[in-house]
């Protein structure tokens, strides 16, 4: 049960006949009367309990985008129901209007538009929805709740999707005719064409100018060269640190969303190369892994299984990492690890098994840089600010040392700005390949 | 772009509605647990303070007040000793209660001063023994007008100091209270000594307008805590058991001036419009209070601020004026950006640096390695300034350098 603004206005409208009878017994009339209407209001509203609830809504949108939910309410019952319905989303879900006036008439239908603007990635649900129905004259409602659950699951922006054309480019260059003159390591057997002028001459198979050539026609030997291009089918293996670092915001935004970005745009990017592209999402065990998923269905997968990965509040176990990428490809493969190297005592797991791991495959660690810490090593105007910029130095100084061990350790250390971190990724992965390192 | 676009669709349909809130009879019956254990505790709860008794009348020397400051003990036993003890709080109830004035007492103690001129006038007239506690100036002038206040008695028990049988008893009384001074008319015990002599007394009976009236100031005697010392509890009772009643009278606000009513003055209409406003205010609280459904559980997540650690350390290092660590780490990382810039590796000699960098600035090197390594701050003014110097000396060598 519920009561309008118009059930209080007309209780108040008591003082006239209290004061101008000015008695107890005016009142008593009054409360009477209000009580009265009140209950033959409430029993002529519709009733919200028969209702029957259908819900659609598009199982996934991408982070910044707008779904729609529709929400259809049918009232079978004997009187139409007129009133406010709430459908209740979770605030990250972004609902708006999250009230709407409905009328339905006995035995019709009417449906209910939410748009949904989520702010946050992951699964948005509904639980509910609220339906509180008026009697005739709009003093008293009845209120039912009834449940009609639905979830939204929210994909990860991939806003670093921009940089995807040009690095494809890129890509393509590195895969035509400058290919041609790379020889050597990183490139394998592509095919044999004409000579034209301004190939390199040692690219020249004279064994294959020879069989071509026919001594009948008298013409001079058509000149065959090999072209080359980049290896292709090499493994990369990416594996996202949900440990307790990654929960940490770096310019409002989380470690593992960049992380996110950065592997998306590693995969779109490898996959287009024609490597393979495995993903584990690990801490203590493993959050999500995509494994064996070629061309359209990866980049699909994997915005689906890192959309509901949040965060752990526990340490990353790295001692577990060597035997997960032993898992996922037996290969020399390219490993990329989205973690963060912060403080030396931090990254001491990661140190540790990096020699494991750079025995056997290409390692890459990508870490996000803060842009507040090389902003604050340049404000000194004050006594606080020194402190602070010293503090700055510090951890740039601990970053540079963790960096400077893991590239003793063999690996490659990458970092960047949230903005610029996915992007360098891709960079260093085009560069791998061209020097053909894969 | 492949996948994440909303594309697929689902339709949930709900087949069978399942509606989250009770209906009124399954309300009452989820409730009635709890109603019954609230009405069962609410009964239990009245059983026993029933059962214990509880006491409303907590104030100082008041004959139901079983605290220290209270005078309970006294009067049970003057109760059980065969005395009738009728604690009263209004002038009507003590005059109809002292209706035999030749057999009655009546112990006066008006602590907030209630009673007006006209009203002690009548209870002196009554023609019973009057037993004043601690009375105040106004009181005085009433009651004895030969009697005035000589402050607090001073730390030695009091002596009996006359022939009244209550105070011959005790022998020695409590100090506490108040004392008196009066003329040699009256019968002046409980001594103590004053300033000026032992002329201040806590037990002074005079007789005024044909009543007797005892003057007494010793009420530490008769309090709860105190009256089994000394001679305390001989007097309280030898004073107060005097006669077949006592009426124990402690005057009340019912007492104080002021006849008329207020609700002669307002209208008929006051109250019930009162009532309504009351009930007005709670409907509107109802019409905005209820609630449009249960609330809706939202996982937040963790959110930290990476650069917190970093404040962190600066809020350290500020508060322990580790000036020379910060400087430290300002030096490293600038030795670390000239090394860079001069073309060397990072890993080279502060030496080295130092001489590099002099060479490009065409400047004296000890200055530089002055500035990179010797100088050691003392204040925070020296490191504020040497950490201008180092920005200066990176910008220096950039402008150098540039091609």
């Amino acid at each position: 049960m519920a009561v309008s603004g118009w059930f209080v206005a007309l209780l108040a409208l008591g003082i006239v006949p209290v004061v101008a009878f000015g008695d107890a017994l005016a009142l008593m009339g009054w409360l009477t009367i209000v009580a009265a209407v009140g209950a033959v209001d409430l029993t002529l509203a519709g009733s919200p309990r028969a209702v029957t609830l259908a819900r659609e809504l598009p199982a996934r949108v991408r982070l910044g985008d707008t779904a729609t939910s529709s929400l259809t309410i049918t009232n079978p019952g004997r009187r139409g129901i007129r009133g406010i319905v709430r459908d209740a989303w979770s605030p990250s879900a972004g609902a708006a209007p999250t009230r709407a006036r409905i009328a339905i008439p006995a035995g019709e239908r009417r449906s209910v538009t939410t748009s949904l603007t989520p702010f946050r990635r992951g699964d948005r649900s509904a639980s509910q929805v609220t339906i509180r129905s008026f009697g005739p004259l709009g003093l008293v409602a009845r209120q039912a709740t009834i449940a009609a659950p639905g979830v939204l699951r929210v994909l990860p922006a991939f806003s670093s999707r921009k940089h995807l054309p040009s690095r494809l480019a890129r890509l393509r260059e590195l895969d035509g005719s400058t290919s041609v003159q790379v020889r050597g390591q990183g490139t394998e057997f592509d095919s044999l064409r004409d000579y034209v002028r301004g190939d390199d001459v040692r690219s020249i198979d004279w064994r294959a100018t020879a069989r071509r050539s026919d001594p009948s026609s008298g013409a001079g030997p058509r000149l065959t060269i090999r072209t080359w291009r980049p290896e292709r089918d090499r493994r990369v293996v990416i594996v996202i640190d949900s440990g307790r670092t990654s929960a940490a915001r770096i310019a409002n935004e989380p470690r593992i969303d960049t992380a996110f970005e950065s592997s998306l745009l590693l995969a779109a990017l490898a996959s287009r190369a024609g490597d393979r592209v495995d993903t584990v999402i690990y801490d203590r065990r493993v959050r999500g892994r995509i494994q064996g998923a070629t061309g359209a269905q990866l980049l699909s997968q994997m915005v689906s299984t890192m959309a509901p990965v949040q965060p752990e509040l526990i340490e990353m176990d790295w001692a577990a990492v060597p035997e997960l990428v032993r898992s996922v490809t037996s290969q020399r493969a390219l490993v990329v690890l989205m973690t963060s190297i912060d403080a030396p005592g931090a990254s001491r797991g990661l140190l540790s098994v990096l020699p494991q791991l750079t025995r056997r495959h290409l390692v890459v660690v990508a870490s996000v840089a803060d842009p507040d810490i090389t902003r604050a090593t340049h404000e000194r105007r004050n006594r606080t600010e020194v402190y602070r910029a010293a503090a700055a130095e510090r951890a740039l100084l601990d970053t540079a040392r963790v960096s400077a061990a893991i590239r003793q350790l063999g690996a490659d250390v990458i970092t960047g700005t949230p903005e610029s971190l996915p992007p360098a990724v891709a960079d260093r992965y085009i560069a791998l390949k061209l020097a053909g390192r894969l | 772009m492949t996948a994440p676009t909303a594309t697929a669709t689902a339709t949930a349909t709900a087949a069978t509605v399942t509606v989250l809130t009770p209906t009124v009879r399954e309300g009452a019956r989820r409730s009635v647990f709890w109603a019954s254990a609230g009405a069962f505790v609410l009964l239990v709860a009245i059983g026993v303070l029933s059962l214990i008794g509880v006491s409303g009348d907590a104030p100082r020397l008041s004959p139901a007040n079983p605290a220290p400051d209270g005078a309970m003990a006294v009067a049970e036993v003057l109760a059980g000793q065969g005395v009738d003890v009728r604690p009263t709080d209004t002038l009507d109830d003590t005059i109809a209660a002292a209706s035999d004035p030749a057999t009655t007492t009546i112990a006066l103690f008006d602590e907030d001063g209630q009673l007006d001129d006209a009203q002690r006038q009548t209870l002196l007239e009554t023609g019973a023994h009057l037993i004043v506690l601690e009375p105040g100036f106004a009181e005085l002038a009433s009651f004895a007008p030969g009697v005035s206040s000589a402050g607090a008695p001073d730390d030695d028990p009091l002596r009996a100091g006359c022939a009244l049988s209550a105070a011959t008893m005790a022998a020695t009384v409590s100090p506490g209270g108040l004392a008196y001074r009066a003329g040699a008319s009256a019968e002046l015990c409980l001594t103590s000594d004053s300033d000026t002599g032992a002329d201040a007394h806590s037990y002074i009976r005079v007789e005024t307008a044909g009543t007797v009236v005892s003057i007494v100031g010793a009420t530490e005697a008769l309090t709860n805590a105190a009256v089994t010392d000394l001679g305390n509890a001989a007097f309280a009772l030898n004073l107060l058991g005097e006669d077949e009643t006592l009426v124990w009278y402690r005057p009340s606000i019912l007492d104080a001036a002021g006849g008329t009513d207020p609700s002669a003055l307002t209208p008929g209409w006051v109250t019930p419009a009162i009532a309504l406003l009351i009930l007005v205010a709670a409907a509107a609280a109802f019409w905005r209070g209820r609630r449009f459904g249960p609330l809706v559980i939202e996982d937040l997540p963790v959110v930290v601020r990476a650069s917190e650690t970093m404040e962190g350390r600066a809020r350290l290092y500020e508060k322990g004026s580790a000036r020379v660590r910060a400087l430290d780490s300002l030096r490293m990382a600038t030795i670390s950006r000239l090394a860079t810039r001069s073309g060397l590796p990072t890993t080279t000699d502060v030496e080295q640096v130092c001489l590099a960098v002099a060479a490009a600035l065409r400047t004296d090197p000890a200055g530089i390695r002055s500035l990179l390594v010797g100088q050691i701050p003392e204040t925070d003014a020296d490191l504020v300034r040497l950490s201008d110097r180092l920005l200066a000396l990176e910008t220096a060598l950039a402008e150098e350098l540039r091609p």
